[in-house]
């Protein structure tokens, strides 16, 4: 089955949409590329939305200006409601390990510009005598949404950062409009290693080599997984850092310190059947620290943690390792 | 059968009154309490929370949104029914890291 493939860059990370022909229409040479040719269009239309609707790096996005209207209703987006919607039960299902009202206190911990600009300054000259400070997150359950309505009303104290659900969710909706767009066939959508998947897979399922940074080449080592749907996420602590103080940061906050975690795991990888699903349990994984393998195997999604110094452990129906041919 | 005075009829009235008033309570407070334990063992559903995220979806102008507003109402999180395998098949082989 051929799979076409067309990546770019979007809301600060990388995109990949990869597309299979759908069997059941006459086959002509291209056929997949016209499907991914189509399937790209959708994903960058979503991508396009969500970027003026969440982004915390946009002074004119609907964020922004919700933020800065904390204390009074507004009405908000269909998009936006959704957003918000899933990131208030993220923080419902992790009992607030992943937490939207973490913004202010990730801004004041030194990640206050799109990350290609933090990175792009010199690592030292900007930690240097720059003190470490740290904001109390207040916590999402003061928020109110009105999903009826879509309106919402945020406490005067809390600055809403959507980034950890709000890739994940762009990613879900991205193939979801993408494979309607391809009008059959399989797509996948990745975006910055957060992976969603519709349509028929290929045959075995789509490959997916499990990393800690989604940079590394995907013909590169490690242990690669073969997903016939679903969705695929990955969170770790060695991506996205920074300094203060002297102290090396990262962007996983724990909303109980509102500080970057600190816990025994640097990177978590889950399948769920959604990416925003996975997202979610990947990212609670990385703050609940040691009871996080109790709590993914509550949860029976199957995942793969990487401890810092580099052990691994494989949760629920993971695949074994071991049973992998060369 | 000997008529009734009329003292004796006013007694058998009332008699007949109480009756019927202790009747009509008793039913009402019977009503009143399968009531309770019906709602107590059964709280029910309520079909406006389900109809929110659907009046989110209807007039949502895109119609992907519509599709993860069911999927951000699970009450838990959901996995795929069927489980990932080793990567000795497949293709389209992409990367999931951190970013």
């Amino acid at each position: 089955m051929p799979v076409a493939l067309k990546s770019w860059k979007a809301l600060g990370t990388s995109v990949h949409v990869l597309c299979t022909h759908d069997d059941t229409r006459p086959f002509h040479a291209g056929a997949a590329d016209d499907a991914l040719e189509a399937a790209s269009t959708a994903v960058r239309d979503v991508l396009e939305d969500v970027d003026e609707a969440y982004s915390r790096f946009r002074d004119d996005s609907e964020l922004t200006q919700l933020n800065a209207n904390a204390g009074r209703t507004i009405r908000i987006s269909p998009l936006l409601a959704t957003a918000i919607d899933a990131a208030l039960r993220a923080a419902r299902l992790t009992d607030g390990a992943v937490d939207p009202t973490i913004g202010r206190a990730i801004r004041v911990a030194g990640y206050d510009d799109d990350f290609s600009r933090i990175a792009a300054e010199d690592f030292d000259e900007r930690g240097r005598g720059m003190k470490l400070r740290a904001w109390r997150v207040p916590g999402w359950q003061g928020i109110r949404l009105d999903r009826r309505l879509r309106t919402v009303w945020l406490p005067r104290d809390v600055e809403l950062d959507l980034g950890s659900t709000g890739k994940a969710l762009a990613a879900d909706l991205a193939a979801t409009a993408a494979i309607a767009a391809a009008g059959g066939g399989g797509v996948l959508v990745s975006l910055g290693g957060d992976i969603a998947i519709a349509g028929e897979p290929p045959s075995g399922g789509w490959r997916i080599l499990v990393a800690e940074d989604s940079r590394v080449r995907p013909d590169g080592d490690g242990d690669v997984i073969c997903v016939p749907g679903g969705g695929v996420a990955t969170s770790s602590t060695t991506v996205r850092r920074w300094s203060r103080g002297g102290a090396v940061l990262h962007h996983i906050i724990d909303p109980q310190t509102s500080l970057p975690t600190s816990g025994p795991f640097r990177t978590v990888t889950v399948v769920a059947a959604t990416c925003l699903d996975a997202n979610i349990a990947s990212t609670a994984a990385i703050v609940r620290g040691e009871a996080a393998i109790e709590w993914l195997t509550s949860c029976r999604l199957p995942a793969r943690l990487v401890e810092e110094d580099g052990t691994i452990h494989y949760i629920g129906r993971w695949p074994d390792p071991a049973s992998v041919a060369a | 059968m000997d008529s009734l005075t009329p003292t004796q009829r006013d007694r058998g009235l009332q008699r007949l009154r109480r009756l019927t008033f202790g009747a009509t309570a008793g039913g009402l407070i019977a009503v009143v309490g399968a009531s309770y334990v019906a709602a107590s063992s059964y709280a029910g559903k309520s079909s406006s929370g389900g109809t929110a995220l659907t009046t989110t979806a209807t007039t949502d102008t895109t119609a992907s949104s519509s599709s993860t507003s069911s999927t951000s109402s699970s009450s838990s999180l959901q996995s795929t029914p069927t489980a990932p395998t080793t990567g000795s098949s497949g293709s389209g082989t992409v990367t999931s890291g951190g970013s």
